[in-house]
């Protein structure tokens, strides 16, 4: 079988990798996609540790992520469209109208 | 002796007397500039009447100072009460208001001076109504701390005045009011956020069985906060010269410090001065310097004696620097205004001697010198206002030769400046006296070294004079008319007030003379404590 | 099993009647043409919810299978949302912004009652999966509200960056989240602190904590999660910025301390009457202080550049932010209802500097802080009421805001955190100075340019006085808030 720490840092990976691309991708509907990649890691964590642990509330836990995350996709694609209605742009530097 | 009037305590009439007078004033509407001006008039006259009523039945032999059983006119009221919980004490703050012979001539000082200002406010023409709104509000702030003996009302009283002080630089000051304005904001708020540290680190720290109940309460009554025996056994500020309680005390310090203002936390007051009107000015040099001086005797030092003795050193020699280079920054203007203001910065520090001395003769000198500075240097401003109002000036060196113009004028300033360079015979000289005499006793090389302040002062007021009276007049100043009528009753009382107690000061002497002796035998104590640098 | 769900039913009677207020009127919306009926029907469902829910105000249960908390601390929290809300709808009538919104002005009003159930589950859940759903709820309510004139460009970018942020941040949570169930097994708060309390990797524990924080501090725009605040206070509606800023930073407190004190404190220690022993494991203090500290300095010193008074007030919420979490992270009883009064004073002076800007802006069309020049002069009723506001937020006496900053800096005291106090009174003078350039264009300088003097109807003064009122009335007698705060945390007393 293989062991739990695999799955662990394949997850931790896949969630660096959505955290770097959300940090310096500027195109906000690739900045979405790599939040996604994060929420799936982390769906695949409960997952790992629930089937290790023999504990079901976990993955129960992944079909609350999933619904949420495709709530959250529903309202920021919405915005994103609202937005590119606006400015004809998603990309994330030029949007800078509020500035400190 | 009866202390009520309406069922109202004498001291709350005097303290809300202006609120009353402030709410008449918005609703009057504000083309009705004369009804607003006798309306202000009218509720500071009250209050000066009140004032009279408290000079006339206030017991001379009763000391106070840590005592309420002898403290006067006292109005006890609870304001907030929350009941304890398990983890947390009963919360109680008194509305407890009393004066002895510390605040007494404070109590006088502020009603006379409110009445003062508002007559020398009378030509005030912009947004009048907000202006004696906010005059009379501050009138209020002022007299609410020398009255209050509850440390939170107190600090309450101390806050209200800000805002009040702020718009009156900011809005009727000179051409550089919005900087002086947040300077003095901000200097103020500074020391006043450490005292409220200090406040509630005191509240925690005592406690006092509650009357009825017995169960030991948490108080911000002053009085219980000067005796030992009511601090908590391992509680911050128990015990006597921990490092808490020094630190304690410094916070203190500071936010008096920067009212009275002390040297290094001074550089607010020339710019204020100089930008306030000439009523917020005379306020502003009459009363609100007075608090400082006034929270170190009737809060910092009774509180913390321990480290008030620790620290008697630094306070003496803080009131060498003030007096020293109050005059020597004086002595080196040509501002009338900025003059005068640092000619205060010279005369607190004398204040600062006299309490440093920490004996009857300093005490009863400091208290006396805050009532005659406030009385003088009230006049001084009210005199740069009168020269101002017809010459839209204040440079020294633009005049000259008004006492062939202006002999009236001439006369009542000579008396002033007299009185602060500290001649006898003038109410100055006697504070002066006793509160060197005093410090003499107590630190002899500094008290040698202040008196050059002395010296230097006689030098740049008499040098002044000759500026401003003697020598050509400019051609432009040919038609200046002399001090009309309402300047005279504002001045000539404050004359005659500085002539009187400078030949016969036992009127005031009288009134402080218990407490001075009790406030220094407290502090002193039994044991004779270390004195910081001696 | 279903007899528990039905038993529990009976509790969550706010909640269920908010939830049908909400159903109800998307169909009213539909139905009528003016959209002042669906306003009546929000206030009515807000109103008809504070009713049954001052019948739960002594209950202490914990419901739907420990899912969920109907206490004291949740009581006072809901009572002080539904204020909020109930306050900020009437508010929003009075907004140009949302009246322009012609045909979709109905839908503001139920989204904000959707915002409010979510907040309400947030001042309740006791289950890492309920908090995770209440958050997003309200969040998602929030990306929505932020962007409600979406024509507007900055509007629609001020969602935009609202929804990345928020997005992002609740990713690293709920990573967070799945370590702490690695860790030990349950969702539970009770369950999992036994399971830390029993001994767990520090080093994952610690990982995991920051994570779940980082999901806490965006919601309460703590700084170093803040970015998102000033941009999106700037670019939404100025009722959407006043909820946010009132209300969704005191459902995110709510459950910060509830977290706060369940996880982290040692069941096994001695029982304490006040301070609280926490599990030596988890620097949970420390990660507070740091936060705090960095909150209202970084808060105060950037708000000192603003031009625009949004933005200025949204810097200045932060910075509060900061002083609030001074109250939780003392971790006892006393800190707790610091911060539980600070937020009820922090409601009313807030809200009432809101109202006042956007009264402004309905008439000059402009936030910007320069176009405030003269209109102290010119309206002194909105001069005077602003500079309450204003003095109150800087914490002078005798106003509501110095009762709040007392209680805390009073809560740090006694805890003996001194330094902690000196940064906290030293920032309250910081602030001062941005708060008095307001004051200082209102009524010390006079106006460049020909403003329109401003009239307000009566229904607007009114609507200050509502909170005017309480901004004096509780700096002069603060007892019956701060009985009712005390009473509020008594259950958490000791461990």
């Amino acid at each position: 079988m293989i062991p739990l720490n695999y799955y662990l840092l394949f997850a931790a990976f896949l969630f660096s990798v959505g955290v770097v691309g959300v940090l310096i991708r500027r195109n906000a509907i690739i900045v979405f996609m790599c939040i996604e990649l994060m929420l799936n890691s982390v769906n695949l964590t409960f997952i790992a540790f629930s089937a290790f642990m023999g504990n079901a509330i976990g993955q129960m836990f992944v079909f609350f992520v999933m619904t949420v995350a495709a709530a959250e996709a529903a309202v920021g694609l919405a915005i994103i469209i609202a937005l590119f209605r606006n400015k004809k742009t998603i990309n994330i530097d030029q949007i800078n109208l509020l500035k400190w | 002796m009866n202390n009520n009037f309406l069922n109202i305590g004498i001291l709350t009439w005097m303290t809300f007397i202006p609120v009353v007078g402030m709410i008449a004033v918005l609703l009057v509407p504000k083309e009705q500039k004369t009804t607003i001006r006798w309306i202000s008039l009218g509720a500071t006259i009250v209050q000066l009447i009140f004032s009279v009523i408290i000079y006339t039945n206030f017991d001379r032999s009763l000391a106070g100072v840590n005592n309420a059983a002898t403290m006067q006119f006292v109005e006890r009221y609870s304001w907030i009460d929350i009941k304890s919980v398990e983890w947390f004490g009963r919360i109680h703050i008194e509305y407890f208001l009393g004066i002895d012979g510390i605040s007494v001539p404070m109590v006088l000082l502020t009603a006379l001076i409110s009445f003062v200002a508002v007559l020398s406010s009378w030509s005030i023409e912009k947004s009048i109504k907000g202006y004696f709104a906010l005059l009379l509000l501050l009138d209020t702030g002022m007299m609410g701390v020398f009255v209050s003996l509850d440390f939170f009302l107190f600090y309450v009283f101390w806050e209200i005045m800000l805002l009040p002080m702020y718009f009156l630089i900011g809005i009727w000051g000179g051409p550089r009011r919005e900087y002086a304005a947040i300077k003095f904001f901000i200097y103020t708020l500074f020391g006043s956020v450490l005292m409220l540290l200090v406040l509630i680190a005191l509240y925690f720290s005592v406690s006092i069985p509650d009357a009825s109940t017995g169960e030991l309460v948490h108080t911000f009554d002053m009085i219980a906060m000067m005796n030992p025996a009511n601090y908590e056994a391992n509680s911050l500020l128990f015990g006597l010269n921990t490092s808490w309680r020094y630190i304690a005390y410094v916070g203190l310090f500071i936010g008096f410090a920067i009212k009275v203002p002390i040297f290094p936390f001074h550089t607010w007051l020339p710019d204020a001065h100089v930008e306030a009107p000439t009523a917020i000015s005379v306020i502003l040099a009459g009363v609100l310097l007075k608090m400082g001086t006034y929270g170190l005797m009737r809060v910092a030092m009774p509180i913390f004696p321990d480290a008030a003795i620790y620290y008697l050193y630094p306070l003496a020699f803080l009131g060498f620097i003030n007096i020293v280079y109050g005059a020597l920054c004086a002595m080196a203007q040509t501002d009338f205004k900025k003059l005068i203001a640092y000619s205060s910065v010279s005369h607190m520090g004398i204040v600062l001697l006299g309490m440093a001395a920490l004996n009857t003769q300093g005490m009863i000198g400091a208290m006396f010198q805050m009532f005659n500075h406030g009385t003088i240097t009230a006049m001084l401003f009210l005199i740069v206002g009168v020269i101002y109002d017809r010459t839209h000036t204040r440079g020294l060196n633009d005049f000259g030769g008004l006492m062939n113009q202006m002999p009236k004028y001439s006369a009542i300033m000579v008396i002033a400046f007299f009185a602060a360079l500290g001649l006898p015979g003038l109410s100055g000289f006697v504070s002066e006296v006793f509160s060197f005499l005093g410090a003499f006793q107590t630190f002899r090389w500094i008290t040698i070294a202040s008196t050059l302040g002395i010296v230097l002062t006689a030098g740049y007021m008499l040098w002044t004079l000759q500026r401003v009276f003697l020598g050509e007049l400019p051609e432009k100043w040919k038609s200046l008319t002399d001090i009309n009528n309402r300047e005279l009753i504002m001045l000539v009382p404050l004359a005659i007030i500085v002539i009187l107690l400078g030949v016969y000061p036992t009127p005031i002497l009288d009134l402080m003379n218990a407490s001075a002796n009790e406030l220094v035998d407290f502090i002193k104590g039994e044991n004779n404590l270390t004195i910081l640098g001696q | 099993m279903l007899e528990q769900v039905y038993n529990s039913l009976q509790f969550i009677k706010p909640e269920l009647i908010l939830v049908g207020t909400l159903l109800v009127s998307i169909i009213v919306d539909l139905i009528f043409k003016n959209k002042k009926v669906v306003v009546a029907f929000v206030i009515l469902g807000l109103v008809l919810s504070f009713y049954y829910l001052t019948f739960l105000n002594s209950i202490n249960q914990l419901i739907f299978f420990n899912m969920y908390a109907i206490d004291p601390f949740a009581y006072f929290f809901k009572i002080f949302l539904l204020v909020a809300t109930i306050g900020i709808v009437l508010f929003s009538v009075l907004s140009k912004e949302i009246s322009d919104l012609k045909s979709r002005e109905g839908e503001f009003y139920y989204f904000l009652v959707a915002l409010t159930i979510g907040m309400f589950l947030m001042t309740s859940s006791t289950n890492l999966i309920m908090m995770y759903l209440a958050i997003e709820l309200t969040s998602l309510t929030s990306y929505m509200l932020a962007g409600f004139m979406k024509e507007e460009k900055s509007s629609s970018e001020a969602s935009l960056k609202y929804v990345l942020y928020g997005a992002f941040s609740s990713g690293m949570m709920l990573y967070g989240i799945s370590i702490i169930y690695g860790l030990t097994g349950s969702f539970d708060l009770l369950a999992i602190n036994m399971a830390i309390a029993d001994g767990v990797s520090s080093l994952a524990l610690l990982i995991s904590t920051v994570l779940m924080f980082v999901g806490f501090g965006y919601k309460i725009s703590a700084v170093p999660f803040h970015f998102w605040t000033p941009d999106v206070y700037e670019g939404s509606p100025i009722s959407v910025t006043t909820i946010l800023s009132v209300a969704s930073k005191a459902a995110g407190f709510s459950m910060l301390m509830r977290t706060a004190k369940i996880m982290f404190i040692d069941p096994y220690a001695a029982p304490t009457v006040n301070d609280w022993q926490i599990i030596d494991s988890v620097p949970i203090v420390e990660i507070l202080t740091i936060l705090s500290v960095l909150t209202m300095t970084l808060g105060n010193l950037v708000a000192i550049w603003q031009s625009n008074l949004k933005r200025l007030l949204a810097y200045s919420s932060i910075a509060h932010a900061g002083y609030l979490l001074l109250g939780v992270l003392t971790m006892n009883n006393e800190g707790y209802s610091a911060t539980l009064i600070y937020f009820v004073t922090y409601l009313f002076m807030n809200v009432g500097a809101f109202l006042i800007v956007m009264l402004v802006s309905n008439k000059l069309n402009s936030s910007d802080i320069d176009s405030y020049k003269g209109l102290g002069m010119k309206s002194p009723f909105i001069g005077v009421m602003f500079a309450l506001f204003l003095i109150s937020l800087t914490g002078l006496p005798p106003t509501a805001g110095f009762v709040g900053k007392l209680y805390i800096f009073a809560a740090l005291v006694n805890k003996k955190l001194i330094l902690l106090a000196v940064i906290g009174v030293l920032n309250s003078v910081v602030s001062l100075y941005y708060y008095v350039r307001i004051f200082r264009n209102m009524f010390l300088r006079e106006s460049d340019i020909e403003t329109p003097e401003i009239k307000l109807s009566l229904a607007e003064k009114l609507l200050i006085l509502v909170f005017a009122i309480p901004t004096i009335g509780l700096g002069l007698y603060f007892a019956p808030l701060v009985e009712f705060a005390h009473a509020s945390v008594e259950i958490f007393s000791g461990n």
